[in-house]
């Protein structure tokens, strides 16, 4: 009796088994052939009732931004919205030219350490009450720098300015380095001569906000950015928590060209955007290693859509230089050579990202194509260790990662796979929350970590000496070395930029020999583009280009 | 009102604010002493650890825990719930609210459907015992209610939009009815509440079907039936209204469940509710979000246990006479 019942039971899940796939496969086989037209054609018809769009309108998935303050915001996410609805003294456009922006253009003294900048006298605020004039950037940016304010980050990119750590101690009312004498003209004067302060003033934390809804707002009171009065090419029409941000064109806007889409969505909620993308909800999808691959098949009607290109940006595994056996180029070479990152591209990547052997990325200027270095060669790797002696000492030691997931990603595993087979080596991999580790990573708390850089603005000074000089802040290996130091440094003097980059890139030799970080990775951006979309150029770091975008309807 | 049961009110009355005081403290201090605070989560590689610290200090994150807890409740009772940090600045009612609104619609509806199908076809499943119904059925259950969220969401996903094109892709309708945003009467609100709802309806049938069988067993149910009564009158008057019982409790925590929200079915589906809130909320250290959601949670959870253990009190005397019998 009770076997039988048992019979029985197995018999129901059966069933429901058969059903639920035999359903699937009716599915795929009934769909077959017929599917592959199908979702184009398919495309066209489901379209109307799904994802309506209007006339003129793009449609892209988002997140909801931490912050629309230009002041407060560190991350992409925010600045990607913040730089099309606010605008600064100078931008980047798509080729990564440093273009003029609300200054027309701007004289440097003959030291390097002023600037007078000449601003248009056509620029208006979003709701055209008033144009904008020098004595409002100089209030946008001491309320940035104001303590009260509270952001993360505008002594970094402001910090050059003559005066600016009086006013953040409180020494100061004012920071005596920024002048209005008038309307017109707005003068900077900085600490010494720099090549990379006018690319730091295209960061959001120099940029102008209007003084009668900011005054007395801090990082931690949003209140007004919820119908912020920018100057930038598009207007924020709407923030719906959770659901969307649509922003709509500035009329006023004063460079060429001016905006022509008649409505931005960004679509903050909805499942997988590759879905969406396939189901003509969305104009543009970023595409995963999931579907590349599919993807990069001609035979897919989506080939045509395809986008492959690079971003400023590199991931790699840092070493403490200043702690045993860290502090032996040799042994962080040995590791460095053990690891295959063309294996790694190609398998794990699926050719998503290129393998990198310098710091700087491809697409950044100054980049060196015939830098040395450090091959993959698993005997040479194991000679070399051996060599050493320090063998003992790399038993206990973790590489730190940023995840919560039950395993660290494949990438890291890959890795550490590679030391134990070709070294002999188990290192242990611990995942953080993001948020420790950049703690950790800070506190010098660490044996090795695994992270990633992206560019604020395309100079090499971006990469290696903000991330390699002694006196950095952000050189959080711990790495110096005096002849790098000096070559940074003199890289900074008044000169061409084909002399400047000969510098960064004897810095950037010496440093890939040093090998205090083992650089992996470059940043590439895959993206599917529908046919209608015109203009739409992927920016390799947050650059406002959706001005140049146009629908063809 | 009989004085036992009064007193019977007033006591679990009495444990409801130290229950909240309890789970308050402990959420707080589970919260703060996770390591890193949100001034470090949002804090780029590039900034300056002395700016962190002092941002830190000003917000008075580096307060001992019990200091802030003190601080914490004190504006809590003033009913200021704090502000969000995801995103940064905005009270935390107005984020959490609309996503509660969400999660409640879908959640009333599968609750609906779940009670509507679930006691039937339980009820059904054990009046077929000693039949191949009945344990087939079981098997159909047992089938439907072990398919993880992870696995059936996907399935239907790519079933229902991709291959149907039935369905948009996740999200939710912001459509307004008499000025009320009611996205659940919307296409984006079938997958949720179906994949709930079948999960749903499986485990309640299971449940509801080993209750019937007791009760069938029991005396009254044997008496009743000797006596010549009909079947339907059997078991609609003596078995289902006993069987329910039980049930009852299981009902009041799905009432509580109304605001809970499904971490995977809202994330993976990209519904603004707050299942994916907690788990955003979470990840960046938004602490006033994060007790927001706890709390409220919690009340709601300590309010429906509260009312099933006075509906209790007035259907059994042994529990009201606050000894043997704990619910």
């Amino acid at each position: 009796m009770e076997s039988r019942n048992l019979v029985y039971v197995l018999t129901g899940i059966a069933v429901a088994l058969i059903v639920v796939i035999g359903g699937l496969v009716l599915l795929v086989s009934s769909g077959g052939d017929g599917d592959d037209d199908g979702s184009s054609g398919g495309n066209g018809d489901a379209s109307p009732t799904l994802g309506a769009r209007v006339e003129g309108e793009l449609r892209i998935p988002g997140g909801d931004p931490i912050t629309l303050d230009p002041a407060c915001a560190t991350d992409i996410e925010s600045a990607s919205y913040i730089i099309e609805i606010f605008s600064g003294l100078v931008g980047y456009d798509n080729n990564l030219e440093l273009i003029p922006d609300i200054a027309s253009e701007w004289d440097v003294s003959d030291d390097g350490t002023v600037y007078t900048f000449h601003l248009r006298t056509n620029v208006l605020f979003h709701d055209g009450s008033r144009r904008v004039a020098s004595d409002d950037f100089k209030y946008s940016m001491e309320r940035a720098l104001n303590p009260d304010t509270a952001s993360l980050v505008a002594d970094v990119y402001l910090g050059d300015i003559v005066g600016v750590d009086e006013f953040i101690s409180g020494d100061a009312s004012e920071v005596s380095g920024i002048k209005a004498p008038n309307p017109d003209t707005l003068e900077i004067t900085i600490e010494k001569a720099s090549p990379v302060f006018l690319p730091k003033l295209t960061y959001p934390t120099a940029f102008v906000v209007d003084r009668n809804e900011t005054e007395g707002s801090s990082c931690f009171d949003a209140g007004w950015t919820f119908s912020p009065n920018g100057t930038g090419p598009f207007e924020l029409a709407e923030w719906d928590l959770g659901n969307a941000i649509i922003l709509e064109p500035n009329p006023d806007y004063y460079l060429d060209p001016k905006p022509s889409l008649s409505k931005i969505t960004f679509l903050l909620s909805g499942g997988s955007s590759f879905t969406m993308y396939q189901n003509d909800e969305i104009d543009i999808t970023g595409v995963g290693k999931d579907n590349v691959e599919s993807v990069r098949d001609a035979t897919n009607e989506l080939n045509a859509e395809y986008r492959f290109s690079t971003t400023l940006s590199v991931s790699y595994i840092g070493f403490n230089v200043n702690q045993e056996p860290f502090d032996d180029p040799e042994v962080r070479r040995a590791l460095a050579m053990a690891i295959d990152k063309e294996f790694l591209t190609e398998n794990l990547y699926k050719g998503l990202l290129d393998a990198a052997d310098g710091i700087l990325p491809p697409e950044m200027p100054g980049h060196n194509p015939d830098l040395q270095g450090i091959p993959y060669d698993p005997d040479a790797a194991r000679d070399l260790l051996d060599d050493t002696g320090k063998r003992d000492l790399l038993e206990d030691v973790t590489i730190l990662t940023s995840g919560q997931g039950a395993a660290p990603d494949d990438v890291l595993q890959a890795i550490t796979a590679m030391w134990e087979q070709n070294l002999g080596l188990t290192i242990t991999v611990e995942q953080e929350d993001f948020a420790l580790l950049t703690q950790d990573i800070n506190d010098g708390n660490f044996d090795m970590f695994s992270i990633g850089w992206i560019a604020d603005y395309p100079d090499p000074q971006n990469f290696l000496e903000i991330k390699f000089h002694t006196d950095s802040s952000n050189n959080d290996v711990g790495y110096s070395n005096p002849e790098v130091d000096r070559l940074l440094d003199e890289a900074n003097g008044d000169l061409s930029d084909e002399e400047r980059f000969e510098l960064y890139q004897e810095a950037e030799q010496i440093i890939v020999d040093d090998q205090p970080w083992i650089p992996l990775f470059f940043g590439t951006s895959s993206l599917l583009v529908k046919p209608h979309v015109q203009g739409y150029e992927a920016a390799p770091f947050a650059i406002p280009n959706l001005r140049y975008v146009s629908i063809s309807d | 009102m009989p004085s036992g049961l009064a007193s019977y009110i007033a006591r679990r009355l009495l444990i409801v604010p130290f229950t909240l005081l309890v789970i308050s403290f402990a959420a707080f201090s589970l919260g703060r002493y996770a390591p890193g605070d949100y001034v470090a989560a949002q804090a780029p590689p590039r900034a300056n650890q002395e700016t962190i610290d002092r941002i830190r200090h000003e917000r008075g994150l580096d307060d001992p825990v019990y200091k802030q807890y003190v601080r914490y409740m004190g504006n809590l009772l003033q009913g200021d719930l704090g502000i969000s940090q995801n995103p940064r600045g905005v009270p935390v009612e107005d984020v959490l609210l609309p996503r509660l609104w969400v999660t409640f619609q879908i959640n009333a509806l599968v609750l609906i459907f779940t009670w509507v199908i679930g006691i039937p076809l339980g009820t059904w499943a054990a009046l077929k015992r000693g039949t191949w119904l009945d344990p087939f059925a079981i098997g159909v259950f047992l089938f439907l209610a072990s398919i993880p969220v992870l696995v059936s969401v996907p399935l239907l996903e790519w079933v229902l939009i991709v291959k149907l094109k039935l369905l948009p892709t996740g999200g939710w309708s912001t459509a307004e009815y008499l000025g009320v945003e009611l996205g659940v009467f919307s296409k984006h609100a079938v997958l949720p509440v179906l994949v709930l709802t079948i999960s749903g309806v499986a485990g309640l049938a299971r449940y509801m079907r080993a209750q019937v069988l007791e009760v069938l067993d029991q005396d009254h149910v044997r008496t009743a039936r000797s006596k010549g009564l009909r079947g339907d009158v059997i078991v609609m008057r003596h078995v289902m209204r006993n069987a329910l019982l039980p049930i009852v409790t299981i009902f009041g925590f799905e009432l509580a469940g109304l605001i809970g929200g499904s971490i995977f079915v809202e994330t993976l589906l990209g519904i603004p509710g707050v299942g994916q809130l907690s788990f955003q909320a979470v990840t960046t250290r938004d602490y006033d979000t994060i007790m927001a959601i706890v709390l409220l949670g919690s009340t709601i959870f300590v309010l429906a246990m509260l009312t099933v253990d006075i509906a209790y009190g007035f259907v059994d005397p042994r529990v009201r006479s606050g000894g043997s019998v704990q619910s």
